[in-house]
This record gives structure tokens, C-alpha cells and sequence, in this order.
């Protein structure tokens, strides 16, 4: 069952707008958290237990906590380079509640004392950069942004970036870089951006939803937060639900939900005639499921961990048994080697030669042992690298490969995929 | 040659000046050159950039070639792409492109000979439980069939 | 000041020293591309990977601090396999082209696949294409498929040159290093991003092609191209000198030079050099020995007046040279006449910022300090006006060796050529050397890599250097020079096996000229 937290109003059109925001609660935990102490606001965000809903799912209060506690000043960046192929929920929280993200990034501001942030908007989202700049504007004229907020004597300026067209872009250094003006390549760790981010300056990233969920947290209280989802997977979250599913869509679901039953209730189920083959539980880069595992997962970043899995975005993509996997792989591995910035050698060279191997197998010139070779690169590119995408890159290509062995074999030997019958020219071209 | 028309250099100008470093302000310049040279950056543009901006030519170009939505290459007047990764790739996003390329007599990449149309294929565009779909320049088209896309670009001027 | 033990060996490093800093210390090898002690750390080449005690993924040298107790090895399976994979993925495009590439022999790549590599590549795709032979600029050509991406070149550019023509293009394995469109890689520094290149992308225009590495002999020496002093290596064999590279040396130029610089091997290969002596008598020109033709010039000037004798000295010898010119002219010949040819006086005190200095001779200081140690006063005007009385009789001029960096020295031949007897100690030929007068002694000099001595460079920093190698046997150096001028007849003209050069203590060249000749060619070999 969904539990509309976030996403209560979001039938409205009207959200959308600063006076239909504010009809339905908008900014009303702004005033409540600005006569609040900023310590108490942080204490409050570690109890409630919320986790970066961008993918890491690294503990929120505790990534504030880095920040040096002097009062050099600091930025707050909200990382809404959503690119993780299968994810589209911070899409729709732009479009449809921009004051929502405005309103937790003030708060959050306020809570970690930083007097400017940013929201990085990849480039291809048009209307939600529009969505945002509108309301961006709507916010500075009632006071929401600028100098002594509602009279609290906090300040702060908020301004929207738009991204250029870079899936390295949603790494938050690799944000970082891009909006200090450079490419957008993740820098090398450490130092960390709580210590040395944006400009050398102590920098937080935080998602879209994640930024958003704090205002919820502030207006019910971590207790009442930490009642929805798990022990370690606290609060509700967005799962884009997309592939052969008969009701793709963002779904709000406390965590720990069903993976079966987001897919069978919410999602409506497969198409008639097929059945349920396999899914990607967290956007591309999370290994894949087999159906039987998907009957037994639950979307908690404990469960699909100890599942050699990851929750990622929440971008849950449905393969059903139509799917031919190494052609579904030869989609992930271009994509990688196409977004992959170039700077660790692992993973540029990497990337390159994983999609080579599997378009040689695709177009029938695989070699047998180009299957274990596949996954002999991809084990090495695991961890060496600055940043994720390396990882990102070898995961999905081990997991295809380990559970879907018999399908990569089958196409090795004659040249010709085993689900569809057909080979790569008969399908594509 | 190319040249920034008063208020393309007026509006860079402030760009400049609006961020922390002025480096900052390469991205929303290359989008407002971008528009002003039919979609796409020829070198003059980034020599224009480098002059008016006091950034060395080098740096710029760095950030064009880095992102994918500065084109390289003339663009035709709509630039079609579609997204071809996994979510759409499962929906029918590799066939949507191929059709698409095939009823525009062009092939992927390349301006349609009455220079309305370029059409090229694109990693995923978070469009994903609305697959397949398009962007045709900044604006998206969803829960595309191949007929439903074609009835669109061909209601285009 | 943290201990840290790096493969079992404990030391002790500054405090914030990085694993690789701590690994070059205690002198243990460890693979790098990206990584160069002159430039910021990208920690890109990820192959400087070690494992830490207590740290289950391994980290990269170049950009982990070492903390106290740290323990640290490179010698590990984990690690061992880890570098080798990472060798593959920077060869796996590479077009191991090593046969017709210019950096085969000094090759990162070829270096690090012998001492940690050594697999079976795998790979079994068609490589990426990129560009070749990119014209650069005017001194760098570049092979983009040989690139591994490391960065360095890009970043020299960003932060030591600050000229920022370098830039790397596009994303993932089709980056590709490069200079804007119709830009060049053109300033004073360039050819550093060559030194730096630990492959065979960014090539010498200069060196390229000329001769394999591994036929070539190095040694240290100090760059005479001006008063900064730049410590460097030249690459030499029985053909002449090929290359000249920077040296570190934190307290002149650290780790670079400029390009100028790396001409000054032009005017020590024989085609540039005075090979014979030459005498003029009666304005009938003929070749003499070196040795010989100094003695008969000291007969003339020991018949000299001291009034009318004078000795004209650039900054371009040694101090010892110096001490023996004054000890000679000054002590023996008892003459004060000594003066200092300055070369391009109005832009002298310019410097670049960086290595340049306006100031082209090595050794400004130096003469200065033995003119002044030796109470020599005499102005150029005071020259000019003995000139002008013709009061000279006979005139001594220790010329330069790196004739290039004089603009006035046609100029000063013609003024030169108007005293009685004109004595011209140089190292280089010079065409106008012809209108000299009709007495005149055309000594053949020894340049800087073929001696031993010091020099003192603009911040009055002693530099010894030592001899290289031999180039022309026959020419002399001004020590030997004076010694022949007062017809020490230990220095014969022509020698047999037993007549050495003597005053050992102060001449480290103890071989006689016979020897010189045979062994024209004898090496101080480094590392290759």
C-alpha cells in the first residue's frame, strides 16, 4: 500500500504554485524549524534515521555531522542530476512540488548554517528547471529566501543550475565540479566535501528527496517518522516502478514494502502472456534479481544488501521473459562506456572493452571464454577507482553474466539470442 | 563567423558575475551561444566565448566536448532524440528511433535534407515509466507508439 | 613527524607526507603514471595502489596521507594483481608501437610491464583510434594512441607554466589530450611536458627520431643558457650531445627548465666549433695546434707593455678559470686592464617570474666576485677610451661560449680588430672572425660539459659542476690556457705518453692529449 507522505498533494496542480502550496501546509515547517535551534533540527534528522535517497543511502544527520563546526562559511548543494537510468522521481517532485524541495533545502540550510545553496538540475529536465525558477522567484518575493527570513535574522540566497548532459554529474563531487565550472569529474577523496567541497569550501550534497523528507521530519517528528519503514530503512521513499509492467509510475512506500507487491498491486502486474524473468532493483547499476529472488525481497537497504544487491535510486525495472539478457547487458554496457568521464584509467579502458566484449558476442563473434573474460575485467574494475561508476559499470555486467550464464552461452555458440531466436542484426537493424 | 548578438553578451556578461568563479558561468554561456548559432557550437563559438569571457579557450572547449546536450555538429531545426536505454529499451525505444530514422528518410546522427529535422539516440532521459519517449529540442513526448511519435514531428513546421 | 613501515622498512616522514612520498624516501619502488613530485595529484592512473593494514580495499599511494603506526605494502598478492590489471587497462588501447616509438627505452610502460606486468593480454578487440602525429606547437608533436591520459602535460600547463593551451577532450576512452582548435602548445616551457610524459605521446621535434635512448650516455652539468643555473643532464655519444633535460634541485629550478635552455648543446657539437688553432701573421691565416698556438701567443704577450696589455672576459667561465685568468694577467703580466664584456646590459636584470632570467651567461657572479676579490675596477668606458687612443697593444678577449646570446658580438670583433695584436679565446668559429687584424691568435676553447668547475649563478649560489664528456680533445680551457701563455713547458705542443697535464690539485684531467684522443668518448654512464 502507498503512504502518501511526500507525495499527498502531488494530485494537485495547484501544489505547484507558492499560494496552492501554502494552502496545503506549504511552508509552515519553515516557520516552525526557524525558531527551532539548528542543533535540534540536526539531532532530529540523525534520530529519524533518513538515509541519502539518491542512491548511497548514507545516513543524512550523519553526513551534517562532518561539517567543521567552526563557522567558516558552508554550502548546501541539492543534487537533482537525476540520471540513474530507471529513475524519474525527482523529476516529478520538481514539477509538481517545487516548493517542497525549496522549503526543505531552507531548513536544511538553516539546520547545517549555510547562507547559499544551489539546486543542480541535470539539463535535459527542462520543465522542472522552469518549475523550480518560477518558484524560486515566488519564494524570494514572500520572503521565503533572502535576507532575515521571517524575521529569524537568517539569511540565504538559493539560485538553480542546469546541467549540461552528464550522468557523472549526479556523483556529488563530479556535481561539484561541474558547477565550479569544470568537467564534470569527481575529485579525489579525501578530502571530503563536508571538509573541502564546492569551491574548498565545506560543501553538503543531499538529494532531491532526501531534502524534501526533512520537512516532514520536522513537522511530525523523527519518532513519527521512524514508525513507517524498518529498524535501519526508516520513513517512506519514492520507487520509479518502469519496464514491463503494466502501471510504471513513482510510488511513495515505507520502506522494507514488498518488491512482489510493489510490482503485482501498485504496478499492476506483467502483461498478459508473459511472465516476470528478472529486476533491476535500484536503477542500472544495481545487480540484478532472478524472479525467485525477487518473491523474496523486500525494498530495505538491509534486504537487498544481504542480497548482493542494492536499493540505489529506488529505480525498480521490470524485465519480463520476452528479454533477451545479453541484449538487455549490451544496453547497460553502452551506456556506461558512453558516460564513463574518462579520468581513472579501471574504468575508462574498462567501460570501452566490457561493451566491446559483449557487442562481439551480440553481433555473433563471441569467443567462450570472452564470458569469464568478462567477468575477470569487470572484477577488476571493481573498487579502484575515484568514484562509482567503475563499479557501477562491473556490477550489473557480473550479475547478468552469473545469472543469466546459459543465455550468454547459448548466443556464443550459435550466434543468435535464445529468449528472442534472432540475431543482433535480425533484432536491430 | 560567428558573433553574440548585444543581448546574448549582455546576458553572459551577468552570468559572469553571478556565481562564485567566474568558470561557473561556461555552462549557461554555451547554452545562450548554443541557441544563438542554430543549436550547435562551431569553434568560432568558443573563440567568442574565450574573448568575452577571459577564459582560455582550452578550459571552454574541455566543458563543451564534456556534456552530451552541447552538439558538436549542426543540429536540423527539430532535434529529435530518443532515448534508447534500458527502461525504454525494454518499452520499444530502439525500434521508436529506427522508425522514426526510417519515415524521415535520415540516418541517426545525420540533418534531414530539408534541414528540419536531426534525430539521434539517447541515454535515459528519467522518463522512464512513460517509455518510449522523445525530446524534440527541450520538450518531452511521452507513452510514444511509432505512429503517435510520427503524427507529432509531422505537426511540426 | 609519523612512523609509518613501508614493505618492512620503518621511517619516519614529515608530517601530511603521502604513502608515495613515504615509498620514494625510504627508496622502495612503487608503479606511477599520474603521480610527479612538481605537480598537483590527480590519482588518476590508480596504479600506485597498496594495501594498508587494517584497510581491506586498497588505497592509492599518491593521495593517502600516512598516518602514525601506518603499515604499508605494494608487495601483497592483492596489490601485485591489482597493478597488473591496471597495466592492462592503460595498454589495452595502447598501439604498442614500441619498435618505431621514440620513448622505447625510457618508456613507462615498458618500464612497469617488466618490473610489475608480465601477463598475457587478452585482449581481443579492435583498439580505439585516436589522432597521430599532432603538430602541437613548434617544439611538441604528439601521438594521442600512445596517450594513457595521465594528466601531467595538462596540469604543467595549468600550474607551471600558466599558459593553459592543454586540455583533455571529450569523455571516457575517447578523451583525447589536445590544444584548442588552430592554438598551439607554444611557450617558453613547453618541451617540460615531454620530459614529463611517461610515454611516447608527447614527443621532442628536436630529439625526435635522432638516436635511439639507449645509445646515448648522460651527465649532470648546469645550464650556461643564463644566471638562474638550471641543473641539468645532457645525453651524449661519439657524435656530439643530443638532449638536455632538467635535474631536480629544489633551490634553483626544481624540477623544470625552459626550452632555451635545452638549445645549449647546439653550440657544443663540432659543427659549431673551432676545431684548430688559428694564427694570422701578416694577415696570412695558418692552422696551428691549440697547445702550440697558445704558447706562441704568450710570447707576444709577455713582450707586451702591462700598460698595453688587456684582457677582455665574459660571464661565461668558471670561477677557477677566473682566478687563473687574474693570477696570470694580473700577478704575472702585472697588468689592471681587466675587463667585463657585458652582453645585452638594458634587459639583464629581467626575469620571467618562473626559470628566465635576462642575465644570459652563467657565471655573471662569479667574475665579479674574483674581479672585485682581486680589487679590479676598470669600467668598459675606460676600454673604450684605450681603444679609442689605440693605447692596446695587444688584447686578450676570453670570449662566450653561446655566441647566440651575444647580439653585440660582430659588433665587438669589428671594435676588437683595431689593435696591434688581438688574442681570441673561443670556443665557437665566427665568420668575421676573418677581418680580425693582422696579428691574431684564434684559440679553440673548451666548452661547459668538457670541464670541471663552479659556477655562481644570480642568487650567488656556488654550483660545481663536473666534466662530462669530450667533444673537441685538442681545445683548451683558460686555466690551461694561461699556463701556456707563461710557457709552462710541461704543456707541450706535442706530447708524448709521458707529458700530463699537471697541477693535479687543480685539473681533474689527468689524461695526456693522446689519451684524449683515443678515448674521446668515455662516459660517465647513469641509469638508463
Amino acid at each position: 500500500m502507498e503512504v502518501k507522505l511526500l507525495t499527498e498533494f502531488y494530485h494537485l496542480e495547484e501544489f505547484r504554485s507558492l499560494e496552492g502550496y501554502k494552502k496545503n501546509g506549504g511552508y509552515l515547517e519553515l516557520n516552525k524549524a526557524l525558531k527551532m535551534q539548528p542543533q535540534q533540527i540536526i539531532d532530529e534528522v540523525k534520530a529519524s534515521g533518513l538515509r541519502g535517497r539518491g542512491g548511497a543511502g548514507f545516513p543524512t544527520g550523519m553526513k551534517w555531522g562532518f561539517l567543521p563546526k567552526n563557522g567558516e562559511p558552508r554550502y548546501l548543494l541539492c543534487n537533482a542530476d537525476e540520471g540513474e537510468p530507471g529513475t524519474f522521481k525527482d523529476r516529478m517532485m520538481m514539477e509538481r512540488a517545487p516548493h517542497q524541495l525549496i522549503e526543505g533545502m531552507i531548513i536544511s540550510a538553516f539546520a547545517i548554517g549555510s547562507k547559499k545553496s544551489y539546486i543542480y538540475v541535470r539539463g535535459e529536465y527542462d520543465f522542472p528547471i522552469e518549475c523550480l525558477r518560477v518558484a524560486v522567484k515566488e519564494a524570494y518575493a514572500a520572503g521565503y529566501l533572502g535576507k532575515n527570513i521571517l524575521n529569524s535574522g537568517f539569511d540565504h540566497d538559493l539560485d538553480v543550475y542546469r546541467g549540461a548532459g552528464a550522468y557523472i554529474c549526479g556523483e556529488e563531487t563530479g556535481m561539484i565540479s561541474s558547477l565550479e565550472g569544470l568537467k564534470g569529474q569527481p575529485k579525489l577523496k579525501p578530502p571530503f566535501p563536508a571538509v573541502q567541497g564546492y569551491l574548498r569550501k565545506p560543501t553538503i550534497v543531499n538529494n532531491v528527496e532526501t531534502l524534501a523528507a526533512v520537512k516532514y521530519i520536522i513537522r511530525d517528528g523523527a519518532a513519527a517518522y521512524k514508525k513507517y519503514g524498518t529498524e535501519k530503512s526508516t520513513g517512506t521513499k519514492l520507487f520509479s516502478l518502469s519496464g514491463n509492467v503494466k502501471k510504471p509510475g513513482n510510488y511513495e512506500v515505507p520502506l522494507g514494502y514488498s518488491l512482489m507487491n510493489l510490482i503485482t498491486q501498485e504496478g499492476g502486474g506483467i502483461k498478459a502472456g508473459r511472465r516476470l524473468k528478472a529486476v533491476i532493483p535500484g536503477g542500472s547499476s544495481a545487480p540484478v534479481l532472478t524472479a525467485d529472488e525477487v518473491a523474496k525481497a523486500t525494498l530495505d537497504y538491509e534486504c537487498l544488501s544481504a542480497m548482493g544487491t542494492m536499493l540505489g535510486s529506488g529505480a525498480v525495472i521490470v524485465i519480463d521473459d520476452s528479454q533477451c539478457m545479453v541484449d538487455v547487458l549490451g544496453v547497460l554496457t553502452h551506456f556506461y562506456h558512453h558516460e564513463s568521464c574518462g579520468q581513472c584509467t579501471p574504468c575508462r579502458e574498462g567501460t570501452g572493452w566490457l561493451n566491446k566484449i559483449v557487442h562481439s558476442i551480440l553481433e555473433g563473434r563471441g569467443r567462450l571464454q570472452d564470458i569469464d573474460l568478462l567477468l575477470k575485467v569487470a572484477d577488476n574494475m571493481k573498487g579502484r577507482t575515484i568514484c562509482a561508476l567503475s563499479d557501477a559499470a562491473a556490477l550489473p555486467v557480473l550479475s547478468f553474466v552469473q545469472k543469466f550464464r546459459d543465455e550468454f552461452e547459448f548466443y556464443v555458440r550459435e550466434g543468435r539470442s535464445k529468449v528472442k531466436g534472432t540475431t543482433y542484426a535480425e533484432m536491430h537493424h | 563567423m560567428f558573433q553574440l548578438s548585444p543581448e546574448g553578451i549582455k546576458e553572459i556578461k551577468n552570468e559572469l558575475g553571478r556565481y562564485e568563479a567566474r568558470e561557473s558561468a561556461i555552462i549557461p554561456s554555451l547554452y545562450i551561444a548554443q541557441k544563438e548559432n542554430k543549436g550547435w557550437i562551431s569553434p568560432e563559438v568558443i573563440t567568442a566565448l574565450s574573448e568575452l569571457m577571459e577564459i582560455p579557450a582550452s578550459k571552454i572547449n574541455e566543458v563543451f566536448k564534456f556534456y552530451t546536450m552541447f552538439n558538436q555538429k549542426p543540429v536540423g531545426k527539430h532535434h529529435v532524440q530518443v532515448c534508447t536505454n534500458i527502461s525504454c529499451a525494454l518499452e520499444g525505444g530502439r525500434e521508436l528511433a529506427r522508425h522514426i530514422c526510417r519515415e524521415l528518410k535520415t540516418k541517426k546522427d545525420e540533418v534531414t535534407a530539408d534541414g528540419r529535422f536531426s534525430i539521434s539516440n539517447v541515454e535515459c532521459l528519467g522518463s522512464c515509466g512513460t517509455a518510449p519517449m522523445m525530446q524534440v529540442n527541450d520538450r518531452y513526448y511521452e507513452n510514444l507508439t511509432p505512429e503517435s511519435a510520427m503524427n507529432i514531428l509531422r505537426g511540426m513546421k | 613527524m609519523p612512523k609509518c613501515t613501508i614493505n618492512g622498512k620503518e621511517i619516519e616522514v614529515k608530517d601530511g607526507a603521502t604513502i608515495m612520498e613515504a615509498f620514494r624516501q625510504v627508496g622502495e619502488p612503487i608503479a606511477h603514471y599520474c603521480y610527479h613530485p612538481g605537480l598537483s595529484v590527480a590519482g588518476v592512473c590508480r596504479l600506485c595502489i597498496c594495501e594498508i593494514e587494517g584497510n581491506p580495499r586498497p588505497q592509492i599511494a599518491c593521495n593517502t596521507a600516512v598516518t602514525p603506526g601506518m603499515k604499508v605494502s605494494n608487495k601483497t598478492e592483492k596489490v601485485k594483481d591489482g597493478a597488473k590489471w591496471i597495466l592492462d587497462f592503460h595498454l589495452i588501447n595502447h598501439p604498442l608501437d614500441c619498435p618505431i616509438c621514440d620513448q622505447a627505452g625510457e618508456c613507462g610502460l615498458q618500464e612497469q610491464y617488466m618490473e610489475f606486468g608480465k601477463y598475457d593480454p587478452e585482449m581481443a578487440e579492435k583498439k580505439v583510434k585516436k589522432h597521430k602525429v599532432v603538430d602541437l606547437g613548434p617544439s611538441v608533436v604528439l601521438d594521442s594512441e600512445r596517450c594513457i591520459l595521465c594528466s601531467r602535460c595538462v596540469r604543467f600547463t595549468d600550474e607551471v607554466s600558466k599558459t593553459h593551451e592543454l586540455g583533455i577532450f571529450n569523455r571516457g576512452d575517447r578523451s583525447e589530450i589536445g590544444t584548442f582548435e588552430g592554438k598551439k602548445l607554444d611557450n617558453k616551457y613547453s618541451l617540460n611536458t615531454v620530459d614529463i610524459c611517461p610515454v611516447g605521446a608527447l614527443t621532442s621535434r628536436d630529439f625526435r627520431f635522432r638516436q635511439r635512448v639507449w645509445f646515448l650516455k648522460e651527465g649532470n652539468t648546469v645550464c650556461t643558457g643564463c644566471s638562474t643555473g638550471c641543473n641539468v643532464k645532457v645525453y651524449f655519444n661519439k657524435e656530439g650531445l643530443f638532449r638536455v633535460k632538467p635535474v631536480y634541485n629544489e633551490q634553483v629550478n626544481g624540477h623544470w627548465m625552459c626550452d632555451e635552455g635545452r638549445d645549449v648543446y647546439k653550440f657544443v657539437n663540432r659543427d659549431s666549433r673551432l676545431l684548430q688553432g688559428k694564427k694570422k701573421s701578416q694577415g696570412v691565416w695558418s692552422e696551428m695546434s691549440p697547445g702550440a698556438l697558445a704558447l706562441d701567443a704568450g710570447n707576444t704577450i709577455k713582450s707586451t707593455p702591462p700598460a698595453k696589455l688587456a684582457v677582455v672576459v665574459t660571464g661565461h667561465a668558471s670561477v677557477e678559470e677566473y682566478e687563473d685568468l687574474l693570477k696570470t694577467f694580473q700577478g704575472t703580466f702585472k697588468t689592471a686592464n681587466i675587463f667585463h664584456w657585458l652582453n645585452n646590459q638594458e634587459s639583464f636584470a629581467s626575469f620571467d617570474g618562473l626559470l628566465i632570467r635576462g642575465d644570459k651567461n652563467p657565471n655573471t657572479q662569479g667574475l665579479k666576485k674574483v674581479l672585485a676579490k682581486n680589487k679590479i675596477q676598470a669600467t668598459w668606458s675606460e676600454l673604450e677610451n684605450l681603444l679609442k687612443s689605440d693605447s692596446i697593444e695587444t688584447l686578450v678577449v676570453v670570449g662566450p661560449e653561446n655566441q647566440a646570446v651575444y647580439p653585440d658580438f660582430a659588433e665587438k670583433i669589428s671594435k676588437f680588430a683595431k689593435v696591434k695584436n688581438l688574442v681570441w679565446l673561443s670556443s665557437g668559429g665566427h665568420n668575421d672572425f676573418t677581418t680580425l687584424p693582422h696579428y691574431a691568435w684564434l684559440i679553440p676553447m673548451k666548452t661547459f660539459v668538457e670541464k670541471s668547475g663552479t659556477f655562481i649563478n644570480h642568487a650567488g649560489l656556488e654550483q660545481k659542476f663536473q666534466k662530462v664528456t669530450t667533444v673537441v680533445s685538442e681545445a683548451l680551457t683558460v686555466s690551461e690556457v694561461c699556463r701556456l701563455f707563461q710557457g709552462d713547458k710541461t704543456l707541450s705542443p706535442n706530447p708524448s705518453r709521458t707529458a700530463t697535464f699537471v697541477e693535479a690539485s687543480r685539473s681533474q684531467d689527468l689524461v695526456t692529449l693522446e689519451d684524449r684522443k683515443k678515448n674521446e668518448f668515455v662516459f660517465k654512464r647513469g641509469p638508463l
